[in-house]
């Protein structure tokens, strides 16, 4: 029997599906679209982090001034590093936000900007500890009234924020190979 | 860019130099390299003593190295007795008065901060801090 006359005489439903390879394709289509939205949410993210870094970068090398008093206020080290510092931290936070949302040195700002963040956190946790009432000088002036758990709270978002994205751009290879 | 981890942050770190540099060539004259105060808010132990009777002088320092040598004149107001001492020194204080404030060293913060009290809490201006403390005054005159 010819193969049109057995197609006239089947149902469509018992009728043989002439691509038996359809549902691997779909599966895999799935599997794309999931991996792309995955990659969108990490590049939120990028975004995301970049846009802080930049508002809080921005915000300092505005006013230098006020940020060397910040730092000061601190009271861990002597006025010349506390002004070098004050010119040069927010420009470095500046470039590597860049990094993040250009993918440009993207693992060397990624580090850069985790370094920070824990000197940061470590900073304000010895401040508290040592009973001195001042303002972080992360976010300029936006921060001036933060209480310390809201501020260790922002530190520590950003801090995981961060370690995600740079395990990911670490292990990423060897991600993909796992799966 | 493919290239490792810490030479990427070598590279970044290098970059953010430029525009650093460029911002402390620009506020060279809004702060101290050497102090925490502004070059306008300070004054020189020479400027100081051409002021004379147009100045009055403030101790910053605790009160035991007050008593046992001042700038002649002085009157002590620090932090740690700073409501008590206050309404003395403005019993003592006329307006157009310049207010030079001193502690003991370059280093020393104390005159800073009763300096910022004073224009913040008592809103007074013309608060200037003594270049080099009592140090540079002792050096000076002695």
């Amino acid at each position: 029997m010819g193969e049109n006359e057995q197609m006239k005489q089947t149902s469509n439903a018992q009728r043989p599906t002439p691509n038996v390879e359809r549902p691997e394709h779909s599966t895999l289509g799935v599997e794309l679209s999931a991996l792309g939205v995955w990659r969108f949410l990490w590049r939120i993210l990028d975004f995301v982090l970049a846009g802080i870094f930049i508002y809080a970068g921005a915000l300092k090398a505005i006013d230098p001034v006020q940020f060397a008093s910040d730092i000061d206020n601190y009271k861990l080290l002597p006025w010349p590093v506390s002004v070098a510092i004050a010119f040069y931290l927010p420009w470095l936070e500046i470039f590597c936000a860049l990094g993040l949302v250009f993918r440009f040195l993207y693992r060397g700002a990624l580090s850069i900007l985790t370094a920070s963040i824990v000197v940061f956190t470590l900073a304000t946790i010895a401040a508290k500890v040592r009973g001195l009432d001042i303002t972080c000088g992360c976010f300029g002036h936006a921060s001036q009234h933060w209480s310390f758990p809201s501020h260790l709270a922002t530190n520590l978002a950003i801090l995981a924020g961060l370690l995600a994205l740079l395990f990911k751009a670490t292990f990423r290879n060897r991600l993909q190979n796992v799966v | 860019m493919k290239s490792s981890l810490v030479g990427q942050a070598v590279i970044l770190a290098a970059l953010a130099l430029l525009p650093a540099a460029g911002e402390a060539i620009y506020f060279r004259d809004k702060i101290s390299w050497r102090s925490a105060i502004a070059p306008s808010e300070m004054v020189t132990v020479e400027k100081a003593r051409e002021w004379g009777d147009t100045a009055i002088w403030v101790d910053a320092r605790p009160e035991d190295e007050f008593a046992s040598d001042h700038v002649p004149g002085a009157i002590s107001l620090n932090e740690d007795r700073w409501n008590e001492l206050l309404p003395q020194f403005l019993a003592a204080w006329t307006p157009r008065k310049k207010i030079i404030v001193y502690c003991s060293s370059l280093s020393c913060n104390a005159s800073r901060e009763v300096a910022r009290r004073l224009r913040k809490e008592a809103q007074l201006s013309d608060v200037f801090v003594l270049e080099g403390g009592w140090e540079a005054w002792v050096k000076t005159n002695r």
